[in-house]
């Protein structure tokens, strides 16, 4: 700390300015930049500067060329569909309509075991919320298709209870299972997650015993995380 | 795009802070853009899209600022979408508004590349997406209340505060850079410059 008799602001409240601005280099910058994820109040002033610069970047809007939407789409979304559109289609409305035995006989037709002897797939991974209240430590074995889960901190609500989404790079998250109780759980992931190729990502809800009845996450998102470089067991 | 113009943060434009009320009219379109960054985080492509559409005309514009308009910031502005899309789960942790969040990812985006260019080398990510575990109601409507503000309170800093954050932060300047500028030595910029970031800090938090 270089307080300045005239300075009217603390250190890091200067620092967290800089930062935000991208003025900062070299050593000063490491630090800045391992300090916004470690320490909260550190990053909330980060955050303050970046809403108060962000007004300096409100322009009025520019046509962008047509192709450019095209360009964005294809490189979040790359690769073709996999499935038939029926059979896709078919899985999806039938979680949509929370018919899940239907979604769970295909599932189980469609699922593969893995070669014995392959290597293993394992990939590691945390959810925490953000308010910090609730954190989950994940293991997906993508040899084996199944993904293990450990709450480290935080419930479902008295009533509630837990359950598990995933999704690859272009698809609409599917639930892999309820955790209705217990610190721990294994579940099995549907064939889609098990064929996910690149980013991986795992959710946790809080839904009514039972599982959600929309088919996608009603109650409160605890968090999710993305797993990159995920491959598909051969 | 009459659809962004409303999901402005700044309803304090002119100096008035906003009122309760101008928060609640903002916070339909607002609540729908969060929605759409939550949908996208769980892997809705057609969620992503209507950000896309909704924001793109603010966010190239952001883009032609820093890097002028053409094929450069073409490609910053797909590379903050991606970001967008990929880090869209971390969106609520910032507390942002979701305007402002688009924006400063597209902002750092763009000034990694222009510093790129500058100095030749291929983007390398300067700025993290911020987890920001602090952040926390109060701040998040610290920010957005003070957001419009800052146009008036750059005015006030003199032109050549002004030009100097403006400098910083949309042209990726650094302090050495400033200095080399103004012809003075870096600790002497860097302490004005510091002075100034507190002047402002003060006018748009008064």
């Amino acid at each position: 700390m270089s307080e300045r008799p005239e300075d009217t602001l603390p250190e890091d409240a200067l620092l967290a300015a800089e930062y935000a601005m991208g003025l900062l280099d070299g050593e000063e910058r490491r630090a800045a930049r391992s300090r916004v994820s470690d320490d909260p109040a550190f990053a909330a002033q980060v955050a303050v500067w970046e809403g108060r610069l962000a007004s300096m970047a409100d322009f009025d809007p520019v046509p962008v060329p047509a192709p450019v939407r095209a360009a964005v789409m294809e490189r979040i979304f790359p690769r073709p569909r996999k499935a038939p559109f029926w059979q896709r289609l078919g899985l999806w409305q039938t979680l949509a309509g929370g018919a899940a035995a239907a979604a769970l006989a295909l599932a189980v037709v469609a699922f593969r075991p893995a070669d014995p002897g392959a290597p293993s797939r394992l990939y590691p991974a945390e959810i925490v919320s953000v308010e910090g209240d609730f954190r989950v430590v994940a293991l997906v074995d993508m040899q084996s298709s199944e993904v293990l889960l450990a709450r480290t901190a935080g419930a479902a609500p008295e009533g509630r209870i837990l359950q598990v989404w995933a999704h690859g790079p272009d698809e609409p998250a599917q639930s892999v299972g309820l955790w209705p109780a217990g610190d721990n759980v294994r579940l099995r992931l549907p064939p889609e997650i098990a064929a996910v190729q690149g980013v991986l990502t795992l959710g946790v809800s809080e839904e009514p015993p039972g599982g959600s009845l929309t088919g996608r996450p009603s109650g409160r998102v605890f968090g999710t995380v993305d797993i990159p470089g995920v491959s598909p067991a051969r | 795009m009459t659809l962004i113009d409303t999901l402005k943060d700044d309803t304090s434009r002119g100096g008035t802070p906003p009122k309760p009320e101008a928060e609640t009219a903002l916070s339909a379109p607002q609540a729908m853009l969060e929605d759409l960054i939550a949908r996208a985080s769980l892997g809705d492509r057609g969620a992503f899209e209507a950000i896309y559409d909704a924001t793109s005309q603010k966010l190239y514009a952001v883009c032609c600022r820093i890097l002028g308009q053409g094929h450069a910031a073409e490609d910053a502005m797909q590379d903050a979408y991606v970001k967008i899309w990929t880090h869209a789960g971390r969106y609520r942790v910032t507390g942002h508004s979701p305007m402002t969040w688009l924006i400063t990812i597209t902002r750092n985006t763009a000034i990694d590349r222009l510093r790129a260019q500058r100095s030749g080398r291929d983007v390398t990510e300067y700025h993290d997406i911020h987890p920001a575990p602090g952040s926390n109601p109060e701040t998040a409507i610290l920010a957005r209340a003070e957001a419009g503000r800052i146009s008036a309170c750059l005015d006030e800093l003199g032109e050549e505060r002004r030009r100097a954050i403006t400098g910083a932060y949309l042209d990726g300047l650094s302090y050495a850079d400033l200095a080399e500028r103004a012809g003075i030595p870096l600790n002497t910029m860097r302490t004005w410059l510091r002075r100034g970031l507190m002047a402002l800090k003060e006018c748009v938090s008064r």
